[in-house]
């Protein structure tokens, strides 16, 4: 008798098929991200990652003529059924862009609990949260002392830490982060992956990156996205980072991992 | 041995300077034009200036601006109800504008679907261009009557704050009614100007609200308000400029009244404006009169300025993070 | 793996996706404030304003307001009321500037006819039916007046203009500041400077000329920045290309600057000259009305729309007003046609392949 365990996925996508208008940009996505673990999706430009990302956070409808097929589910409920709430699905899936973008008129601290002014939580803020917050984020010691200056005032790479500080303080389940990495500087990119490596322990985070090196570092798993000419982008493999770099299962995918078409 | 050199390299001056002579002829020629418009600007104040002096003088300058009563047998001319009326006709309208104007261009801008706002951008901007003197007409023929019959209504039910007080018979010729009417002329403009700053606000920054799980008050009262307010104070000032430099759609709608300031009744049919007040006495006007009349002027431009002044100031002063 | 496009299907919008009993809610939330506030005004005779203040919008709060509860919750309240006040503040402004346009076209029309546009008022007396007269001399004194501004402030507006773009002169900072002032006069005491330095001095009676004048301060500053902005436009490796080329800075300007820049600084011209065209006050302070057609600018009375306006208005007629309204009407069509004018010329154009001789 074989005893068959279940991981249980925290998030997962079914059968996404993603058009913008009549055309067809993502085909057939079905992915599992599991709780505590990173999972990177990476692929060559235009192929789809950023539209997927923003299906699992009810962020693509905003944008025109999008249209979506198939179903999103947290612990088991779909986020797209009719009777769910968008905001409320964003209150439990966090993202960070690419481009830091704190909000100009707010200090650091006032950045950080924005997310609670904005959703009506406003219970829940406090000045250890926001401790708490730029802690998890690697930002306390560089903030604390500037809690109340303006959030431009800082680099690029704080700026998109206090970012991720502003996400964590809405206790999210997943954070997205949309090549979180791509406008800083090593150093900066750095301190980040530092920091995602030490999220993990309590969340999900599905990270967009061009840098494989980047997804070999901190991602456990990697799904490799392609799109073919005038083709919708599909999944060609995923699994385990491990495995995708050092034995994929598919000549597509050595031939991206192995650097030989961008 | 190596010699150390104690002196750095001499800075020399870079100056774009004409070199031949047509270049003289073209940046003189440039100069000049940008020069005329000073010399044009100081002709004017040297000349308001000087003519509006002797008024001044005599009649002492915080009794002219701020003293009642104007009355050419008497030689004594005062602008105070007309300053007064100017500001408080100013507040009423920007103050019923400002409410409205950032609806249109916040249903514009975040409601509207692209077609119907591109058409209503275009309607919004032509209302902008009709002449005042148009709305001035409406606001005497068809508008009047409806404004008393509001201010009625409102005496009616509020009557008994002094503002909404009316002793009189009459509730036409009011400051509320010239209130409207202006509010009317300015809300194009300040809705143009809102829009703009409305249009350029960074997208990310809405997305960063969205996702935060902001909904569509939280987002527009925290982050789309603060981010445009220095713009859209600038477009407020604006319209408030305007509405100070008012004159024919004033005149045709208020009743002037030099002796008496009428401070917040504002149902009451009397009132001041000091662009109206030299529109109705400069046909007759003896020369000491025409000099008191250019001495209004001199206030009322001095007030624009001002205001043109800070607007510009808050404009371009709090602005580090618009990318324009 | 078939990697074909598939068509989109019908329902590829899940979030828009509404139950009948919610699509049905909203409906019946939005129909039953308007139906009651109808009710009222058309069968209990309240007063419209009354209604809309007090009835309509009440009822449209507390009706979307809780369609909002029910489908988001306590979240939805909110953004319920922003979307009622949005739509009931920009609706209620709307209607009145609406009245405006509507009045202009309605009494506009009625008084519009061939001969309105041509004739003169010199038979007419201000009782007199709209089968006489017209504003013939009142456009062509518009035209006139406005003509001779034109003249003088062009070519100061755009050489101010080309001075504070093309010269590294230190005297610009100086030069926006005095047009930021320029552009702050009241247009009433730009007619007054001129009346009073030349009508009351005695040098002039009241005259085309000095209605002409008084509009300068008034456009010079439009005209100025819009050139300034149109010629800001264009990219500075234009210039260095000629200046490269060993051109002189005035060749650089004429041959390849202006050019480029050439619909921003026609727009800038139209848009100033839309700006004076209905100002009425610094006319009424220097150029008399006269009912005849007067083509002289040097002297005499000379009818201008905007004065014309103002002097049927002040006289107060039925017949009078409908002809205000009239010349309204022929006004804003010329404030209507320079502005087509300017958005036509400045509208973004496709590249045009010129062909090459060989």
């Amino acid at each position: 008798m074989n005893k068959v365990s279940l991981d249980t996925f925290h998030l997962e996508a079914r059968d996404i098929n993603v058009w913008f208008g009549d055309r067809h940009v993502l085909k057939d996505v079905n992915l599992q991200f599991p709780s505590n673990q990173v999972t990177a999706l990476i692929g060559p430009s235009g192929c789809g990652k950023s539209t997927f990302i923003r299906t699992l956070n009810r962020m693509h409808e905003l944008i025109p003529t999008a249209g979506l097929a198939g179903s999103v589910l947290i612990d088991g409920q779909d986020i797209y059924d009719e009777s769910v709430d968008p905001s409320q699905v964003r209150l439990k899936v966090g993202m960070v862009f690419q481009k830091p973008n704190p909000f100009p008129t707010m200090s650091i601290r006032e950045n950080v609990i924005s997310g609670l002014k904005l959703s009506g939580r406003k219970s829940q803020i406090s000045d250890d949260l926001v401790e708490d917050s730029l802690k998890r984020a690697s930002m306390w010691s560089e903030a604390k002392d500037r809690l109340d200056e303006p959030a431009l005032s800082l680099s690029g790479g704080q700026q998109q830490r206090l970012c991720i500080a502003r996400s964590l303080a809405m206790n999210p389940e997943v954070i997205l982060m949309d090549e979180p990495c791509s406008a800083l500087d090593p150093g900066s990119t750095r301190r980040i992956e530092e920091t995602i490596l030490e999220l993990k322990e309590t969340m999900s985070i599905v990270i967009v990156t061009h840098n494989m090196q980047q997804a070999q570092r901190v991602a456990d798993k990697t799904a490799f996205f392609l799109a073919d000419d005038n083709q919708p982008g599909y999944v060609v493999e995923f699994g385990d980072t491990q495995q995708i770099f050092n034995q994929p299962e598919d000549a597509r995918t050595n031939d991206y991992v192995n650097g030989h078409f961008g | 041995m190596a010699e150390t050199s104690s002196l750095a390299p001499v800075k020399r001056a870079l100056r774009v300077k004409p070199a031949t002579r047509e270049d003289r002829i073209f940046f003189g020629v440039s100069a000049a034009a940008g020069y005329s418009s000073l010399v044009f600007i100081v002709l004017i104040l040297i000349f308001l200036g000087v003519q509006a002096w002797p008024t001044f003088v005599e009649q002492g300058v915080f009794e002219f601006v701020f003293g009642t009563g104007w009355s050419s047998t008497d030689v004594q001319y005062s602008i105070g109800p007309m300053l007064w009326g100017s500001v408080l006709v100013a507040v009423i309208g920007v103050s019923m504008a400002v409410p409205m104007a950032i609806s249109i261009a916040y249903f514009i801008e975040f409601m509207a679907t692209k077609r119907v706002a591109g058409i209503a951008t275009v309607f919004v901007d032509l209302l902008a261009a009709i002449p005042s003197v148009i709305i001035g007409l409406w606001g005497l023929t068809i508008f009047s009557a409806v404004g008393a019959q509001w201010g009625q209504m409102i005496n009616s039910a509020l009557g008994f704050f002094p503002i909404f007080s009316n002793e009189a018979d009459s509730f036409l010729r009011t400051p509320f009614i010239a209130g409207v009417v202006i509010a009317v002329m300015i809300v194009p403009i300040i809705s143009s100007v809102t829009r703009e700053i409305f249009s350029q606000i960074d997208g990310e920054l809405i997305k960063a609200s969205i996702a935060l799980g902001g909904n569509r008050e939280s987002t527009f009262r925290k982050i789309i308000l603060p981010v445009s307010a220095s713009g859209i104070t600038g477009g407020v000032l604006l319209g408030l400029g305007r509405a100070l430099g008012e004159t024919v759609a004033i005149f045709f709608v208020l009743n002037l009244i030099y002796d008496e300031f009428n401070w917040f009744n504002i149902l009451e049919p009397g009132g001041g404006a000091i662009a109206s007040l030299i529109l109705g006495k400069f046909g007759e006007a003896i020369q000491s009169e025409v000099s008191a009349l250019l001495a209004a002027g001199v206030v009322l431009f001095i007030l624009t300025l001002i205001i043109n002044s800070i607007a510009a100031f808050i404009v371009s002063k709090a602005q580090p993070w618009n990318n324009r | 793996m078939n990697l074909e496009p598939v068509a989109r299907p019908k329902s590829a919008e899940p979030w828009s996706r509404t139950t009948t009993q919610s699509r049905l809610l909203q409906v019946v939330a939005s129909l039953v404030p308007i139906l009651i506030s109808a009710a009222a005004w058309l069968v209990l005779g309240v007063d419209p304003i009354v209604v809309v203040v007090f009835i309509l919008l009440p009822l449209l709060l507390i009706s979307i307001g809780t369609v909002g509860f029910l489908l988001k919750g306590k979240r939805g309240v909110p953004d319920a009321i922003l979307i009622v006040m949005t739509l009931f503040l920009g609706t209620f402004v709307m209607v009145l500037l609406l009245s405006v346009v509507w009045s202009l076209f309605d009494a506009g029309f009625r008084a519009l006819s061939p001969h309105f546009i041509y004739q003169n008022n010199v038979y007419v007396t201000p009782t007199d039916g709209l089968e006489f007269g017209g504003v013939g001399h009142a456009i062509i004194g518009t035209l006139l007046v406005v003509g001779l501004s034109t003249i003088i402030t062009v070519p100061l507006g755009v050489a101010t203009g080309v001075y504070l773009t093309e010269t590294r002169s230190n005297g610009r900072g100086f030069v926006r500041v005095v047009l930021q002032a320029m552009a702050g006069l009241p247009s009433i005491v730009a007619g007054l400077f001129v009346y009073s330095m030349l009508i009351v001095t005695g040098v002039s009676q009241y005259a085309g000329w000095l209605g002409a004048f008084a509009l300068v301060p008034l456009m010079l500053p439009t005209v100025s920045r819009v050139t300034e902005e149109a010629l800001k436009l264009v990219p500075q490796e234009l210039r260095n290309g000629a200046l490269g080329l060993g051109a002189s800075s005035w060749k650089a300007f004429f041959q390849v600057t202006l050019p480029a820049a050439k619909s921003g600084v026609v727009t800038a011209i139209l848009l100033g000259v839309a700006r004076v065209v209905g100002e009425t006050a610094p006319l009424l302070l220097t150029v008399f009305p006269i009912a005849g057609t007067n083509l002289n600018l040097l002297e005499g009375g000379m009818a201008t729309l905007p004065t014309y306006i103002y002097r049927f208005v002040a006289l107060g007629f039925d017949t009078a007003i409908a002809r205000a309204w009239g010349a309204a009407l022929v006004l804003m069509i010329l404030v209507g046609i320079l502005f087509g004018l300017a958005r036509y010329i400045s509208r973004p154009k496709s590249i045009k392949k010129k062909k090459v001789n060989r």
